[in-house]
């Protein structure tokens, strides 16, 4: 408690008499930076931009085409046929696709996981996804191999838009909110690119309709 | 236009051949020049030292002496730096006097920037002959914005080839006392501006301040470069024998 | 951390002359200082975002009390538990009881300067417990003992041949050189950790007072596992890295990554707020943050106010051509390059690192890339005048200036005194013209060629040439 009065009591003194500005206000009016000029075809752009990240970028026309582009995604590169995924995506044809997904949480030996996610922000490629019940944090980063499933009308332009999203849709901020760009990386050895370091090794993103 | 020519304590001492160059350059472009007889030294030495009070009593000094002149151009970038950019810092908290320095500060040129954008300089005195290169001189480039002014003026002589070097804007590490203080981060400093030097295959390398040149001179020379001409840009555009 | 900056000068001279690590600082052009360009040429708005970058920060600077209260009360009403430290050793104390009251063990650790800073680790190990570094760099420097170069890429200094022998030697296995499969054994080694950590550690790169969150930005992913899977994650912060609102984090989060590592926006970007929520299955249980003064606080009102802008990108260090050849280390605290110079005595004591702020040559080249236009060199030069009013300076250095200034005032006395040293250091200067020693700046002279004056100064025949 001391630590807490004396550091407020050195920053009130240093700031001396003048006015203080109601934060509160200034808060509340959420006043957006300068935002960059975009293209307006969102899901070129994200994809563009998913790519550039190493991201792979995959359509598909529905929801039903889903577990047949994954298939052939993970036979084109030998990786295992099973996996975890969120509760959402447990009704997914997979069977039929000959895919075995758990709907659960990833432990550290899983090595595919499937998520969907919350939006997608056009103007770096990324994804955002909140933590929740239904959502378990593990399945994008635990897994050599994360596959996100997001619809096209769910990518916004900007993070401002996507937190303003947030706000109408879910009031406050879930635990954690992620946003993902691409496989993890790790430049620290020769300033060299490493992609796959603690997360996963490759990110398919799949946009449906 | 009368210009009063500050010609920087560095110059008198070691190089007085580009006070006289900056001078034929001054009286090519139809400037009125006037050589104020008491200027010593900007300030610079003390006040990047943490010597405020000396580096004021110098600013005072410095306003009086160029008092009547339309402008002040300096051959150096640091020197002019130091009084259009470092002189109202200085005197933030004086209102007795930070009206007349901000009127000395707005007037201050650095030459090659006042040659091409105030006098506009028509004909070139010089005829250079030769490949050079151009180092980008820190205060200059960053608080004087000199960049363009001289590739312009160098442009304009018909026998200049200038080649580009690496890292053109990298500093020399020359940086005043720092060259003495710290003199191994220096030479090192100084030794990679030499090897992208050597890299152009210039004949010469020119500057815009002494400073520069003499570090770059000397690194060159211990390097047992003893060919590479080292020439200020006053030099180059004036004529040599402008110099004597 | 020790402070070692009082040997910032013999260090910098043992960097110089160590030809793995200039080999190694090599990569800074390519990887930092080129890839800053491309990725601000990518913005268009560019000076538009750093303007109003710097403004949000220094709206907050101005209001930092008031912002920082109204994190705590939103950090708090999340389930969130505030601490506030006023040194590094509160910070240790406040971390090994919230260890010992959870019965914690095992900690895994996302990176954290503010925790170097407090030497964390060590006081924590100290009581027993168990810290694993995760972030590969921090790992690596774990292993070998040694503490970060730059504060984003902290193993910059190291070779990947250095770290294949240091692999080899902790991890047991066969050496390999391949920087893709020293990742992948780094990855192995370091995941049983993460999924037996009691206790998670991270910094923040933000903490946002609107809604009481803690931002972290990384690329490897361990920043997301050290504070997903542990059952209490504790975050340590200086006071200084509060930020307004979402908007603002993110107008921030243009500039922060591409002036650090040159991406438009880092793998992964964490915004955590409050503790594991009903029927999750991961996120800790228990959340403490830290609040860390260390000396920030007696910034404001100075004119090193700006300091507190910096968002530790290390762009300044990148840039800086002392840093460039020297290396992080000679430094000798946890902060390196031009804003190290800043911090170091600030937070360290002036008088003990007195060369820092002076080995600059003021280019400039920091200010023209900060992101938030702390004027760095302005801020060097101030703490050189503090050291001067402080009587830091050693007397032959004073004794100097003071001639200088007062020959400078007296123009007559002046003229003479350079007439004769122009004839004097011509005429000793042989027939080269050029001085291979000279007594009073071998600094100088020990590495190059001192030139000799033209003979006569310009004010002399100025003047005869008017007379004549």
């Amino acid at each position: 408690m001391i630590a807490r009065e004396n550091i407020l009591a050195r920053i009130g003194k240093a700031r001396g008499p003048g006015a203080a500005v109601d934060v509160d206000m200034a808060i509340r009016r959420r006043q957006r930076g300068p935002i960059p000029a975009m293209e307006k075809d969102l899901v070129k752009l994200f994809s563009e931009r998913a790519v550039k990240l190493a991201s792979d970028v995959a359509q598909a026309g529905t929801v039903t085409e889903v577990p047949g582009l994954i298939a052939r995604y993970l036979r084109e590169r030998d990786l295992p046929m099973k996996g975890v995924s969120w509760p959402a995506m447990a009704p997914f044809g997979w069977r039929d696709a000959g895919i075995e997904i758990e709907a659960r949480a990833a432990r550290g030996d899983d090595l595919v996981g499937v998520t969907g996610a919350f939006l997608g922000i056009a103007e770096t490629g990324t994804l955002m996804l909140l933590s929740g019940a239904r959502t378990p944090a593990t399945v994008s980063l635990l897994p050599e191999t994360h596959i996100a499933v997001i619809e096209a009308g769910r990518i916004v332009a900007t993070m401002e838009q996507a937190w303003d999203r947030l706000r109408v849709e879910r009031g406050a901020l879930p635990r954690a909110v992620n946003f993902i760009s691409g496989p993890s990386r790790t430049a620290d050895i020769e300033q060299t690119v490493t992609l796959g370091a603690h997360g996963p090794y490759r990110v398919l993103i799949i946009i449906v309709g | 236009m009368k210009v009063g020519l500050f010609v920087t304590c560095l110059v008198d001492l070691m190089r007085p051949g580009i006070g006289f160059a900056a001078l034929r350059l001054l009286e090519a472009a139809g400037c009125e020049v006037v050589v104020p007889p008491a200027q010593t030294c900007c300030g610079q030495p003390g006040y990047n030292s943490g010597d405020r009070k000396a580096a004021k009593a110098l600013a005072l000094k410095v306003i009086e002496e160029f008092d009547g002149c339309d402008y002040v151009v300096l051959p150096s970038g640091s020197c002019a730096g130091m009084i259009r950019v470092h002189y109202p810092a200085l005197f933030k908290d004086d209102p007795a006097v930070i009206e007349s320095i901000k009127r000395l500060s707005a007037r201050t040129y650095e030459l090659t920037d006042f040659l091409v954008n105030i006098a506009k300089l028509q004909n070139i005195p010089g005829d250079y002959s030769g490949s050079l290169t151009y180092h980008d001189s820190c205060s200059g480039l960053r608080e004087m914005g000199v960049q363009a002014q001289p590739r312009a003026l160098l442009a304009r002589i018909p026998g200049v080839k200038l080649t580009e070097m690496r890292e053109s804007t990298t500093c020399c590490g020359f940086g005043g006392t720092f060259s003495v203080k710290f003199g191994e981060i220096s030479t090192r400093m100084a030794d990679n501006k030499c090897a992208h030097i050597a890299q152009t295959g210039a004949g010469a390398i020119v500057a815009g301040d002494l400073g520069c040149l003499l570090n770059i001179e000397g690194r060159l020379r211990r390097r047992g470069d003893l060919d590479t001409r080292v020439l200020h840009i006053a030099e180059v555009l004036a004529g040599e024998d402008a110099c004597k | 951390m020790q402070v070692t900056a009082m040997h910032f000068k013999r260090k910098a001279g043992e960097n110089l002359c160590n030809e793995k690590l200039q080999k190694a600082l090599e990569k800074l052009q390519t990887k930092f200082v080129d890839g800053r360009a491309a990725a601000i040429a990518e913005l268009p708005n560019f000076e538009e975002v750093r303007d109003a970058a710097t403004d949000i920060r220094d709206k907050v600077i101005r209001n930092l009390d008031r912002y920082l209260l109204r994190f705590e009360q939103e950090a708090t009403a999340r389930g969130a538990v505030v601490h506030w430290a006023e040194t590094g050793d509160e910070v240790n104390r406040i971390v090994a009881e919230i260890a010992h009251q959870h019965g914690l063990h095992k900690a895994v650790k996302s990176k954290s300067m503010v925790s170097e800073e407090c030497g964390l680790n060590d006081a924590l190990e100290s009581q027993g417990l168990d810290v694993l570094e995760t972030d590969l760099g921090e790992y690596i420097l774990q292993l070998a003992h040694e503490p970060p170069s730059h504060i984003v890429a902290p193993v910059v200094h190291k070779s990947k041949e250095e770290i294949a022998d240091l692999f080899e030697e902790k991890h047991h296995r066969t050496r390999t050189t391949q920087i893709a499969e020293l990742c992948r054994e780094a990855r192995e080694v370091l995941r049983p950790g993460f999924l037996s950590a009691d206790l998670g550690i991270s910094g923040a790169n933000f903490i946002i007072a609107e809604t009481g969150s803690v931002l972290i930005v990384t690329n490897e992913g361990n920043g997301r596992l050290a504070t997903t899977l542990p059952r209490v994650h504790v975050a340590i912060t200086g006071i200084e890295k509060v930020v307004p609102t979402l908007e603002d984090v993110t107008t921030l989060l243009r500039l922060l990554p591409r002036s650090a590592t040159g991406q438009s926006i880092t793998n992964y970007v964490s915004v955590l707020t409050g503790t594991k929520e009903k029927g999750e299955s991961d996120g800790p249980e228990h959340f403490h943050i830290i609040l860390l003064d260390n000396g920030r606080s007696k910034l404001l009102g100075t004119e090193l106010q700006p300091m507190l802008r910096c968002i530790r990108c290390g762009a300044c260090m990148n840039h800086c051509p002392v840093y460039q050849n020297i290396g992080g280390h000679a430094y000798g605290w946890v902060y390196p390059g031009p804003m190290g110079s800043v911090l170091t005595p600030s937070f360290a004591g002036l008088e003990n690192a007195l060369d820092l702020p002076n080995a600059s040559t003021f280019c400039g080249e920091c200010a023209v890339v900060c992101p938030v236009k702390i004027p760095l060199p302005d801020l060097l030069r101030h703490l050189r005048t503090r050291q001067v009013e402080q009587r830091l300076r050693p007397w032959p250095e004073r004794a100097a200036l003071r001639l200088w200034s007062w020959m400078a005032q007296r123009p007559a006395v002046y003229a003479l005194g350079t007439r004769l040293a122009a004839r004097l250091l011509r005429a000793f200067s042989g027939s080269a013209q050029r001085f291979h020693y000279l007594p009073g700046v071998t600094g100088w002279t020990s590495g190059r060629d001192m030139p000799a004056p033209a003979g006569r100064t310009f004010r002399d025949l100025y003047n005869s040439r008017r007379s004549s």
